[in-house]
């Protein structure tokens, strides 16, 4: 193993929303080709957390370097990184009104400038790698909630992300599509892709994850690899959690 | 000689028409005081262009400026935690201004003011132009309150993923909010392309001779009101009938691509 690369590093994060404190102080960083598994009760701040980290929330303190460029900095252009940053969202958020290929295409053409062609070459390799070769010509109605998930994932993968950040992807799922999802991810990992996953899939997050974070009340309160924080809790807030989800 | 007395149409009809009752001769001596005699149905003819060139130019306005100022208020009220940018605030306040101010006042007491006291418009140009710039100022406050509406009925996950892909704000609005938001405000659209359609007759006030100046202008010269007027209604109720069929067929085509 050679020395791993600092990622993401984030510094003394804090998030208000009006009074409400939800993020209280938050310090991590995460390497190239991790899979930081994010677990917490409900409201302890696991969304907010990934979503400062592309600044679709704006942080009200700290800093958040990605790739060494501080983004919470107001001069930096944030469009520029967050075509470095993938986002798989729970409702999937696919545009209805376009096809497949249209979504997957929209952001390589309009942003990256690459030729229409290669841009639609790209996309459907891509759909092939998550089984969906023969949808491309699909409107997002079409398909079931597992399919959309995964067009969702092949289209955050067109931009060449170097880290993909997921907020509870397989929880708008029925349960007989988790599956097909959760396969699509562990392939992601297997090819050392660098992910931040916010999940209630315990079976993933210790089989796929090479780190878990336990989120409470906006900090993270306890962190270590899958084995000690499922097999080795320490703290009483953790054991009381996973009493109750495992 | 712009004026013909029954006597006198009398004469020269042919024989068939001495033997029908009176009142369908005196109304077929209206009709051809109204439509045919001196060509006047040129006038009507004239007037429908001048009512559809305002109409349409005054929706196109409206449609523009309606969007620039619904999506000024939807992104100030996009900021929820933080202040909006203060350039941001200043074109807000404006546009609230605006808002207040074209809903607040009758649109023929605007005619009024813009024809006499702000544009004066002289030539005949120039009238078009003094009507389509006011009906279409007042027009995009109607418009900018329903492209606010259909812009805020998109979710937030749709810019939230677009942004997410590294699309800039306003890449964002054109090729994902507006296109779906566009879909959801069409019939409202529709609906307010009528009622400005409707709203040109009073254009007449500045002396812009469309269809409904027209059809006073012959009164003037008959004396007879009836078959002018209810001929006008009769023309407006045919084209307003005509979009509200147009439009269904689009909804139709645009719901088919829902799925
Ligand atoms: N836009 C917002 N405005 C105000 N409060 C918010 C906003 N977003 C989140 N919050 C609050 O912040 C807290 C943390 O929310 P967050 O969504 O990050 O929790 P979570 O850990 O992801 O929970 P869950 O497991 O239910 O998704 C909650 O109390 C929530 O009500
Ligand atoms: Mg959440």
């Amino acid at each position: 193993m050679t020395d791993k690369q600092v990622l993401i590093k984030v510094e003394g994060l804090q998030k208000d929303f009006g009074e409400k404190k939800v993020l209280q102080g938050i310090d991590i960083e995460i390497d190239q080709g991790d899979v930081v598994v994010v677990i917490g009760p409900s409201g302890s701040g696991k969304s907010t957390f990934l979503r400062t980290l592309n600044l679709l929330e704006v942080p009200t303190g700290g800093r958040i370097f990605f790739e060494g460029v501080d983004i919470t900095d107001k001069t930096v252009d944030i469009n520029l990184h967050r075509r470095k940053m993938g986002m798989v969202f729970q409702q999937f958020n696919l545009f209805p009104h376009m096809t497949v290929l249209g979504n997957m295409t929209l952001s390589p053409i309009k942003v990256l400038k690459m030729p229409k062609a290669e841009a639609e070459k790209k996309a459907l390799s891509l759909l092939a790698r998550v089984g969906l070769a023969d949808r491309a010509e699909s409107y997002p109605g079409q398909l079931s909630g597992g399919q959309k998930q995964r067009v969702a994932i092949a289209r955050a993968l067109c931009m060449d992300p170097d880290v993909l950040l997921f907020d509870e992807p397989t929880s708008a799922l029925d349960p007989e599509m988790v599956g097909e999802v959760l396969d699509v991810m562990k392939q992601l990992a297997a090819n050392h892709t660098t992910m931040v996953v916010v999940t209630h899939e315990m079976g993933f997050a210790r089989e796929v994850g090479n780190r878990v974070l336990f989120m409470d009340e906006g900090k993270i309160a306890e962190e270590g690899a899958p084995t000690d924080i499922f097999g080795n809790p320490q703290s009483d807030r953790l054991k009381e959690f996973l009493s109750k989800v495992l | 000689m712009n004026f013909v007395t029954f006597e006198m149409w009398l004469e020269g009809v042919p024989d068939w028409i001495l033997a029908l009752p009176d009142w369908l001769q005196n109304f077929m001596y209206q009709f051809y005081q109204t439509f045919i005699f001196e060509q006047r149905y040129m006038l009507f003819l004239n007037g429908l262009k001048i009512t559809a060139i305002v109409t349409v130019g005054a929706l196109a306005m409206g449609i523009v400026l309606g969007l620039i100022v619904a999506i000024i208020r939807t992104s100030n009220d996009s900021f929820v935690s933080r202040k909006p940018p203060f350039i941001l605030r200043i074109f807000n306040a404006i546009c609230k201004i605006y808002l207040t101010v074209i809903r607040g006042t009758p649109m023929m007491v605007q005619l009024l003011i813009m024809g006499f006291v702000i544009m004066v418009p002289k030539t005949e140009t120039e009238i078009i132009v003094c009507a389509i710039v006011t009906l279409g100022i007042n027009s995009g406050a109607y418009v900018a309150e329903i492209a606010r509406s259909g812009l805020m009925s998109i979710d937030a996950g749709q810019s939230e993923a677009a942004r997410s892909l590294g699309l800039s704000y306003f890449k964002t609005m054109w090729y994902v909010v507006i296109p779906q938001a566009i879909k959801n405000i069409l019939p409202a659209l529709g609906n307010e392309m009528i009622t400005l359609l409707k709203d040109t007759s009073l254009v007449s006030v500045i002396a812009l001779r469309d269809v409904t100046k027209q059809a006073q202008n012959i009164v003037s010269k008959t004396y007879q009101a009836y078959v002018p007027y209810i001929s006008l209604a009769a023309i407006y109720l045919a084209i307003v009938m005509l979009l509200t069929w147009l439009l269904s067929l689009l909804e139709r085509r645009l719901r088919k691509s829902d799925r």
